[in-house]
């Protein structure tokens, strides 16, 4: 009996192996990608407001605030949509290309979701009862209720179930496979969570030390500025981590999608590790025009930002080799002539290639913003919000939409038909053009001088203020395109999980160049570990002591709202 | 061989370039822990150099290994006093000796020596710096009194942490070699 069991068993394994997909597994990342859509249709329904508001058109009452309602979009957008999705893509992938995940790291995975899933609850709650209005960042001395910072550590512990999880795959595959090369998409998984554990100790840090003990009223003051320097260490890598995520995608399944290649496996590998090694260092650019941080140090630091841009131009290099590539083995002919080969009708490249697209500007505005004395034109304006807008709002996130329209149907076991296709491709065209309508405006009305996180005013009728409207009525339209595009999406969402027709989904991803050998030493994450304590060490050391032992007498909590 | 004798070389001058090592000096921490161990790290580039050059000699006297790391734990350990520091600030011949002794005296038997080694005088090796860095960094956090004439105390507790760090570095590393047979995944 016991052996007929174990056959049977081992056939399920082997169908698994084949049709790739685990229902356990699937089931994990349902629950994940489920919650992040979610959190994208609430977030984009506080995103319409706030456009409408500074638009001039809606006067928010007084029992929703702004500010409130920034707060709600900020958190549920950057963080619960991207980080729900991140995970749930990751651990589909590490279940697909290592043949399926062990029992104890999906448990880990449902620990997580678990974790994270009451404390995004507490933090909403707290919220929605507006004891939190402290903006995404919560930079003291703003200080909200103490249950919205418990929340913050219930999402940090449900996140590092998750990275422990992933670990574990990861080691456990690779004894199983001796002198093998993990999966590429795998390594990006691994680099992904190794970023993410790292940033997350800084907002631990940050939480546990500094801000409970002052929220609880157990200590008067805070020290400000270490507070936000520790949250930027993490902040600017969770972006970063969403980024990375998007990457993943760009190199690994679009290539499949279009017929092709992957680039070189060596090369992406160096990209994922140099992007994991300089990421955290990066948070300090977003502290250009802190007071309390030496020049010495901030010229440092717009080197360390820098360095992240070398990684992403391999990236917008090596995506259109892929496709050139990719274009001329179908008879592409001339110079542009493989662009018309590409599958401009399949919504899975369509959005990701509007997303590549989009980060050239965006890429482009995040270098100005690093630079010292650019920064100082743009810092805290509208130009910084176009400039996310354009990073997560288009890089990121259409990325994630276009990962949906195959990703939700290969784990429910359904199809992804013409007619879903047709609508993620208009969907696609709608978000693509209200991004870039609401971005341009933002960019422009920023460099006017408009403030960033303001309510609408017109500041007694400024005449500078005025100058901004017809930018503000941009923002507003676009913010009303954007929410269609959030409904269809989140229709198509539903739909490919629940009542799309039944049928097998491909997991896409693309087959090695022939001839292309990865070089061993990249799977050496014990080095690159040890490289990435170096490297924040020396960026964070001399300025940290600082903030600690030339303290000033630290701040009481403010409530400003 | 010789591209990397260039660049140790390279690095070498660019390091000893008159408003490159004054800036580096300027704080404490980067004069410890970035323009020190730069200068072992041309001197680990040039090695190769020296040891075609006179392979007779290193054969003599360093034919296991033991000699020429012994020479390196002398030359880091008198570098780690706070008054070397300072006097290669103030005496232009204690600074000559530091951009002799740390790529020539320590970079070279260094890399000589390494390969040499035993896994076991490795680990010991690093266990070693491992502890000598935790007491610096206790001692730079926690000590009272100014250690270096040139560094202000903020600088001297920015070393401590530094130390400490590049501690915590080694313990992850050797916690890595001994519970991690590398045999079992590659």
């Amino acid at each position: 009996m016991e052996a007929i069991n174990a056959n049977a068993a081992s056939l399920k394994n082997k169908a698994n192996e084949i049709l790739g997909v685990n229902p356990e597994d699937a089931k994990l990342t349902k629950s994940f990608l489920l919650v992040s859509f979610v959190a994208l249709l609430l977030g984009g329904l506080f995103g319409l407001l706030q456009g409408i508001n500074r638009a001039g058109l809606l006067e928010l009452p007084s029992w929703l605030n702004y500010y409130q309602v920034l707060t709600a979009h900020g958190l549920l957008l950057i963080v619960v949509f991207s980080g729900f999705f991140m995970i749930g893509y990751f651990y589909s992938g590490l279940s697909h290309t290592l043949g399926g995940l062990l029992p104890k790291v999906r448990k880990l995975g449902w620990i997580g979701y678990g974790l994270s899933m009451f404390g995004t609850v507490l933090v909403v709650i707290m919220v929605l009862m507006n004891e939190a209005t402290v903006l995404f960042t919560f930079y003291p001395p703003m200080m909200a209720h103490p249950i919205f910072y418990f929340g913050l550590v219930f999402v940090v512990l449900g996140i590092w179930s998750c990275c422990i999880g992933a670990f574990i795959q990861v080691a456990d595959w690779r004894k199983k496979h001796k002198g093998q090369h993990l999966p590429i998409l795998s390594f990006f998984a691994t680099g992904a969570f190794v970023l993410l554990l790292g940033c997350t100790l800084f907002v631990a840090v940050e939480v546990l030390f500094l801000i409970l003990p002052w929220s609880l009223g157990w200590v008067d003051t805070i020290n400000v500025m270490l507070a936000r320097t520790l949250f930027w260490a993490f902040g600017h890598t969770a972006v970063n981590i969403w980024y990375l995520t998007a990457v993943s995608a760009w190199y690994v399944i679009v290539p499949r999608v279009i017929g092709g290649t992957l680039w070189n496996d060596t090369l992406t590998r160096v990209v994922v590790i140099a992007l994991v090694i300089m990421n955290i260092t990066g948070g300090f650019h977003h502290q250009i025009v802190d007071p309390g941080i030496s020049d010495t140090i901030k010229y440092m630091h717009v080197f360390m930002s820098l360095a992240i841009g070398f990684p992403s131009l391999m990236t917008a290099y090596a995506l259109f080799v892929v496709m050139e590539r990719a274009g001329r083995r179908k008879g592409g002919k001339g110079a542009l002539g493989w662009l018309k080969k590409l599958p401009w009708g399949d919504v899975r490249f369509l959005a990701p290639f509007i997303a590549m697209l989009a980060f050239a500007p965006a890429g482009a505005g995040g270098i100005a913003q690093t630079t010292f004395q650019l920064n100082a034109v743009v810092h805290n304006t509208m130009w910084v919000v176009g400039h996310f807008h354009l990073t997560l709002g288009m890089s990121v996130a259409m990325t994630f939409f276009g990962i949906s329209y195959w990703l939700i149907p290969f784990i429910s076991g359904r199809v992804l038909t013409p007619a879903m296709n047709k609508l993620g491709v208009i969907q696609t065209y709608i978000w693509a053009a209200a991004m870039v309508l609401m971005a341009f405006a933002m960019h422009t009305a920023g460099l006017f001088g408009s403030p960033r996180r303001t309510s609408y005013t017109t500041y007694g009728d400024h005449a500078a203020a005025l100058g901004w409207d017809p930018y503000m009525l941009l923002i507003g339209f676009g913010a009303v395109l954007l929410t269609i595009g959030v409904l269809i999406q989140f229709y198509a969402v539903i739909h490919l999980m629940f009542f799309a027709p039944k049928g097998q989904t491909e997991f896409p991803i693309a087959p090695k160049e022939p001839g292309d050998v990865t070089g061993y030493w990249t799977e050496r994450w014990g080095v690159w570990v040890v490289l990435l304590i170096i490297v924040v060490a020396m960026a964070y050391v001399v300025p940290i002591v600082d903030m600690i032992v030339n303290a000033p007498p630290g701040s009481p909590p403010i409530r400003p709202w | 061989m010789m591209d990397q004798f260039k660049i140790g070389l390279a690095l070498f001058i660019f390091l000893a370039i008159p408003p490159v090592a004054s800036f580096m000096e300027s704080v404490m921490v980067i004069h410890m822990h970035m323009q020190m161990p730069m200068l072992v790290i041309a001197g680990l580039l040039m090695a190769p150099f020296f040891q075609k050059q006179f392979p007779n000699f290193f054969e003599k006297w360093n034919e296991n290994g033991i000699p020429g790391i012994l020479l390196f734990i002398i030359i880091i350990s008198y570098w780690l006093l706070p008054r070397t520091m300072d006097e290669a600030l103030s005496l232009t011949s204690v600074e000559i000796f530091k951009f002799i002794s740390l790529p020539f005296l320590a970079g070279v038997p260094l890399r000589d020596s390494w390969k040499k080694l035993s896994d076991f005088s490795k680990n010991f090796v690093i266990t070693l710096f491992t502890i000598v860095f935790l007491g610096m960094g206790f001692l730079y956090i926690f000590v009272p009194v100014q250690l270096c004439n040139n560094y202000l105390i903020i600088e001297q507790i920015a070393l401590g942490w530094a130390f400490l760090l590049t501690a915590v570095g080694m313990i992850v590393y050797l916690l890595y070699v001994a519970f991690v047979d590398p045999s079992e995944y590659e």
